[in-house]
C-alpha cells in the first residue's frame, strides 16, 4: 500500500513524537510532520493535506479527544483517519474516543509492526 | 400507539446498519457508531418506559466496549444482530398494546444492566494482542534516550514548580493536570526505551495523581512529601542515565524503588477519605493555638472514642478553649467559600500597570498647562480636577492588581525548610503568620534568594540538633516562625527560630582578630550582631553543604539592600535569633528625600540616607592629591560635589553655607554637597527609556508633585562617578 501518506504526529513529549517517527520509519512511512499540542494540530490540517492522523490523549491545552472531536466537527477534514495513543487500554477513555469517532487506538508501548498493521487496516477501509 | 414510533425508527436504521457490516468483523469506527445509536435507543426507551428495550441496549453496549477493548470471545457481532432484533420484537409487543412477555435471556443482567459497561473506576484492561513481549520494542537509540534525558529533566523541574503551586491551593485541578501529565508523558517514554524503574515509578504516581484529579484523593502534606520525593527519585534516575550515557559510569541511584512504591500506595490508601478542606488540628496549629504533639495527642483520645471529635478532645485535654475550636472552625468554612478570582498574565498587568503611569504622567502636564491658563474655563476646571481623582484612584487600584499574598513564598519556605532538616537531622515545624500580608507580584522573586539564605542559616546553624535540644530542656522539636506584616509603607517578613542564638563572644573575637574592631569593650548588643553582616565574620563552626562556606551574612544584606530594604538580627542567647527584613512594598515606588543643587531637583532614596548637616568651617578639610573631607562627629568623610559631576551651576560653593547629605553605599558611606533639602516625598519610579538604560549615578526619573522631573541618584554610582572626577 501506499507509503507515501502524510502522517501528522501530535504529542506535547518532543521525544515521544521522535519514538513515533521512528517506527513509522521503520515500517517505511517518511512522510511526517509534528504537532506540538491540538491548536497546532488543527491549524496544519487546516493548512496542509494530511492523511492520517497519530494522536497522544493527554496533552496540554486540546486534549487529544477534543482535538478528535473537533476534526470530526470540521466538515473539511472529518474523513481524516485518526489513532489515537494511549498509555492503557482506560475503558471509559477509550469508549468516549470511539463514541467521538475514532479510527483506532494503539497503546503505549508498540511495535513498528502494531503501528504498521494498525495504519493498514484503516487505510484500506478508505 | 404513536409514542413508540420514534424508538421504532431508531432501531430500524440500526438493523439496516448491522444489515450493511460488511464481513464478520465491526471496526473500530463502526463499533462507535453503534454505541451511538445504543445511546440514542436507551434514552428513548427511558422516555417512553420500555425498560425490556434499555436492559438489551445496555447489555449491547457492554458487549461492544468488550470488542473495542480487545477482551470479547467472538460473539460479537452474532449477539449484535439477536440483540437488536429482540429489541424490535420488544417493541413491537408494546405497540401492539401491552408489555413485553418474553424471556430476555442471555441479555439479562439482574444485578447492574450495566455492570460490563462501566466499570466504577476505570481500570487498566489487558488489551490482548497489544500487548508485546518486553524484547520486542527495544529501541536501540541514543539519540532518543538523550532526548529524553533532556526533556524528562525540564519535565521534573515543571513538576517541582507545579507541585509547590499545588501546596498552596490543592484544590486547583490545573495544577494537579500540570503534574499529572508529565510523570504520564514521562511514563509513556520510558516504556518505549525500556526504563522499567521509571516507567513504574511514573505510573505510580501518575495513578496517585489521577485519584487526587478526580477527588478520590485530598491533596494533603503526605502526597505533596511523596510526589516530590518521586520526582527526587526520577530526577536521580535519569540523570544517572544521563551520566551513564556521557561515558561517566553508571552512578548508583541509592533509592529504595520498593519501599517508595509502597509509600506510594500507602497514601494512594490512606488519604482516601474526602475530609474537610483543612483539619481542624492543622488550622489550631497554624494559629499557635496548640503544638503538633498535643495535637497527635489529642489525635490518640479522638481516636480511642471515635464519637468524639478532635476539637471536643482538645478540649476536654484543656488544650484549647472552646473559643479557639469556633473559631478554627469559622475559619475551615470560609477556606470552602472561596472568593472568586480570575488567572491574568502578569505581563498584562506590568503593561497597564505602566500605561496608568504614563496616564499620572499626563495627567500632571496638563495640571501644569491649566495653572499657566490665568483664565481658564470654570467647567473645564471642575471636569479635570474630577478626572484627577479618578486617575489617582485608577493607579491605587492597578498598583495593588499586583499585589499578591506572601503565603506562597512562605509556603516554598517551610518545604526547604523540611528538606533541609532533614538533611541536617533536626527535627524542625514551621510556623506562620500573616501569610495572607501582600507584597507586589514582582518582588516575590527578588526577595526569594535573601530569604533562602536566612532560612538556611537557621535550620544549620540556629536551631540545635534534637539531643543538644533536649539537654538544655527545650523540645526536640525546633520551630522555625515566619512571620509577614506592613509597617510604614514596607512589608515586615521576620524569620525567627528557638535556636541557640548568636555567640557574642566568638563573634567579638573574630570581629577582633579580622581587624573589623579594635577592641571587645564598649560595643551595644545591636551593634555586635550587626558584626555579622561584616564580610567575612560567620560564626558557624562546620562548614555544611547547604550554607556552605564564603557566602556569609554579608550576602544577604547586599541582596536586601539591592532591593532597597533593611535588615536586623535581634538575638537572645540560649533561646534564639531573628531576622528581621523591611522591604518595600513594591519595587515601582521609592521613599525619596528630594534636594536641590542649583535649579535641579534630584532624589536620594532614604533607605541610603544616614544624616544631613550644615558642617562648621572647621570640620571641612581639603588635602591635596586625597580631595576634601568631612567630620561628622569624629567620622572623617569624603566630600562628593553633586554640582560638579553633573556639571551644572549651584548656589552655594561652600559647605558651611550649603548642606551635606550622609548616604551610603555598598560598603562606604559618603557626603554629598546639595543645597537645599525640599522634603521626603514619595515618588514612582519611571525608567529613562531604553536609550538611558544605564546611566551611572542615576537609577531612574520621576515625576514630582510639581509636574516636574527628578532623577533618583544611585549613591555607589554617584560614589563611583566621583572617584573618576577630580
Amino acid at each position: 500500500m501506499d507509503k507515501d501518506i502524510k502522517i501528522l504526529i501530535v504529542d506535547d513529549f518532543a521525544t515521544m513524537r521522535k519514538v513515533v517517527r521512528n517506527l513509522l520509519k521503520q515500517s517505511g512511512y517518511e512522510n511526517v510532520v509534528e504537532a506540538e499540542d491540538g491548536v497546532t494540530a488543527m491549524r496544519i490540517l487546516k493548512t496542509q493535506k494530511i492523511d492520517f492522523v497519530i494522536s497522544d490523549w493527554n496533552m496540554p491545552n486540546m486534549s487529544g479527544i477534543e482535538l478528535l472531536k473537533a476534526v470530526r466537527g470540521d466538515a473539511d477534514i472529518n474523513k481524516t483517519p485518526f489513532l489515537m495513543v494511549t498509555a492503557e487500554a482506560l475503558q471509559d477513555n477509550v469508549v468516549a474516543a470511539v463514541k467521538a469517532g475514532v479510527s483506532n487506538y494503539i497503546v503505549k508501548p508498540f511495535t513498528a509492526e502494531v503501528l504498521n498493521e494498525k495504519i493498514q487496516k484503516i487505510m484500506e477501509k478508505m | 400507539m404513536m409514542e413508540y414510533d420514534n424508538l421504532i425508527a431508531l432501531l430500524n436504521s440500526m438493523a439496516s446498519d448491522i444489515l450493511f457490516l460488511d464481513g464478520t468483523n465491526i471496526d473500530i469506527p463502526s463499533t462507535g457508531k453503534f454505541l451511538n445509536q445504543l445511546d440514542e435507543i436507551i434514552k428513548e426507551a427511558e422516555n417512553v418506559k420500555v425498560s425490556e428495550v434499555k436492559e438489551v441496549a445496555q447489555s449491547l453496549a457492554g458487549c461492544l466496549e468488550k470488542i473495542i477493548l480487545g477482551t470479547d470471545e467472538g460473539a460479537g457481532l452474532t449477539h449484535l444482530v439477536k440483540g437488536t432484533s429482540l429489541m424490535q420484537e420488544i417493541v413491537d409487543a408494546y405497540k401492539a398494546g401491552g408489555a413485553y412477555h418474553g424471556d430476555l435471556g442471555s441479555f439479562h443482567n439482574p444485578d447492574s444492566p450495566s455492570a460490563v459497561a462501566s466499570a466504577d473506576s476505570p481500570s487498566p484492561v489487558p488489551a490482548g494482542e497489544e500487548e508485546p513481549q518486553a524484547e520486542k520494542f527495544q529501541i536501540q537509540d541514543e539519540s532518543l534516550l538523550k532526548d529524553f534525558i533532556v526533556e524528562g529533566l525540564e519535565y521534573i523541574d515543571e513538576i517541582e514548580v507545579n507541585i509547590l503551586n499545588l501546596e498552596n491551593n490543592p484544590d486547583d485541578k490545573d495544577y494537579i493536570n500540570a503534574i499529572f501529565r508529565p510523570f504520564h508523558s514521562i511514563k509513556g517514554v520510558a516504556s518505549f526505551l525500556n526504563l522499567e524503574n521509571i516507567r513504574d515509578l511514573a505510573h505510580n504516581l501518575e495513578s496517585l495523581l489521577d485519584k487526587a484529579r478526580n477527588g478520590e484523593l485530598q491533596v494533603k502534606p503526605p502526597l505533596i512529601d511523596v510526589v516530590l520525593d518521586g520526582a527526587d527519585a526520577l530526577k536521580t534516575m535519569i540523570g544517572s542515565l544521563k551520566s551513564e550515557l556521557e561515558g561517566k559510569g553508571k552512578t548508583p541511584v541509592n533509592i529504595d524503588l520498593a519501599a517508595l512504591g509502597a509509600r506510594i500506595k500507602s497514601v494512594e490508601r490512606g488519604v482516601a477519605i474526602i475530609t474537610q478542606p483543612e483539619k481542624i488540628g492543622e488550622i489550631l496549629i497554624a494559629d499557635g493555638v496548640i503544638t503538633e504533639d498535643v495535637l497527635e495527642e489529642g489525635l490518640k483520645v479522638a481516636q480511642a472514642s471515635p464519637e468524639k471529635k478532635i476539637g471536643e478532645a482538645l478540649i476536654s485535654k484543656g488544650a484549647v478553649t472552646p473559643k479557639q475550636v469556633s473559631q478554627a472552625l469559622r475559619k475551615q468554612a470560609d477556606q470552602i467559600t472561596d472568593t472568586s478570582t480570575v488567572r491574568v498574565d502578569i505581563g498584562k498587568l506590568d503593561d497597564m500597570i505602566d500605561m496608568v503611569g504614563e496616564l499620572v504622567i499626563t495627567q500632571s502636564m496638563i495640571q501644569q498647562d491649566l495653572k499657566n491658563q490665568l483664565n481658564a474655563d470654570k467647567n473645564l476646571t471642575r471636569d479635570i480636577s474630577q478626572f484627577f481623582r479618578v486617575t489617582s484612584e485608577l493607579q491605587r487600584v492597578s498598583t495593588s492588581l499586583r499585589m499578591v499574598p506572601i503565603k506562597q513564598t512562605f509556603q516554598r519556605m517551610s518545604r526547604l525548610v523540611r528538606d533541609l532538616a532533614k538533611n541536617a537531622g533536626k527535627v524542625i515545624s514551621v510556623e506562620m503568620v500573616g501569610e495572607d500580608t501582600e507584597i507586589d507580584r514582582n518582588m516575590v522573586d527578588e526577595i526569594y534568594n535573601p530569604l533562602v539564605h536566612m532560612i538556611r542559616n537557621s535550620v544549620d546553624h540556629g536551631i540545635e540538633p534534637p539531643e543538644e535540644r533536649k539537654k538544655v530542656g527545650k523540645p526536640e522539636r525546633g520551630l522555625i516562625k515566619l512571620k509577614a506584616y506592613h509597617r510604614g509603607g514596607n512589608v515586615v517578613i521576620e524569620i525567627a527560630d528557638d535556636g541557640k542564638g548568636l555567640n557574642k563572644e566568638k563573634i567579638l573575637q573574630k570581629a577582633v582578630k579580622n581587624g573589623v574592631i579594635s577592641s571587645m569593650e564598649g560595643l551595644s548588643d545591636s551593634e555586635i550582631y550587626r558584626l555579622v553582616f561584616v564580610p567575612g565574620l560567620s560564626t558557624a563552626e562546620k562548614v555544611t553543604d547547604v550554607s556552605g562556606r564564603g557566602v556569609g551574612m554579608d550576602v544577604v544584606k547586599q541582596a536586601v539592600e539591592k532591593l532597597r530594604g533593611k535588615i536586623e538580627i535581634e538575638s537572645v542567647s540560649g533561646s534564639g535569633t531573628s531576622f528581621i527584613t523591611r522591604f518595600p512594598l513594591t519595587m515601582a515606588i521609592i521613599d525619596g528625600m528630594i534636594v536641590k543643587v542649583g535649579s535641579e531637583h534630584y532624589i536620594l532614596p532614604t533607605t541610603a540616607i544616614r544624616q544631613a548637616l550644615r558642617p562648621l568651617r572647621e570640620s571641612y578639610n581639603s588635602i591635596v592629591g586625597k580631595g576634601e573631607t568631612v567630620d561628622v562627629m569624629g567620622h572623617i568623610m569624603p566630600l562628593v560635589r553633586l554640582y560638579k559631576i553633573f556639571n551644572i551651576e549651584a548656589e552655594h560653593q561652600d559647605p558651611w553655607d550649603a548642606i551635606v547629605v550622609v548616604v551610603e553605599g555598598e560598603n562606604r558611606s559618603k557626603c554629598l554637597l546639595v543645597d537645599k533639602i525640599i522634603g521626603k516625598a514619595e515618588v514612582v519610579i519611571k525608567s529613562l527609556g531604553s536609550g538611558f538604560k544605564k546611566v551611572k549615578g542615576v537609577s531612574g526619573g520621576a515625576i514630582m508633585g510639581d509636574g516636574r522631573i527628578g532623577l533618583i541618584l544611585d549613591p555607589e554610582g554617584l560614589f563611583e562617578l566621583s572617584e573618576t572626577i577630580h
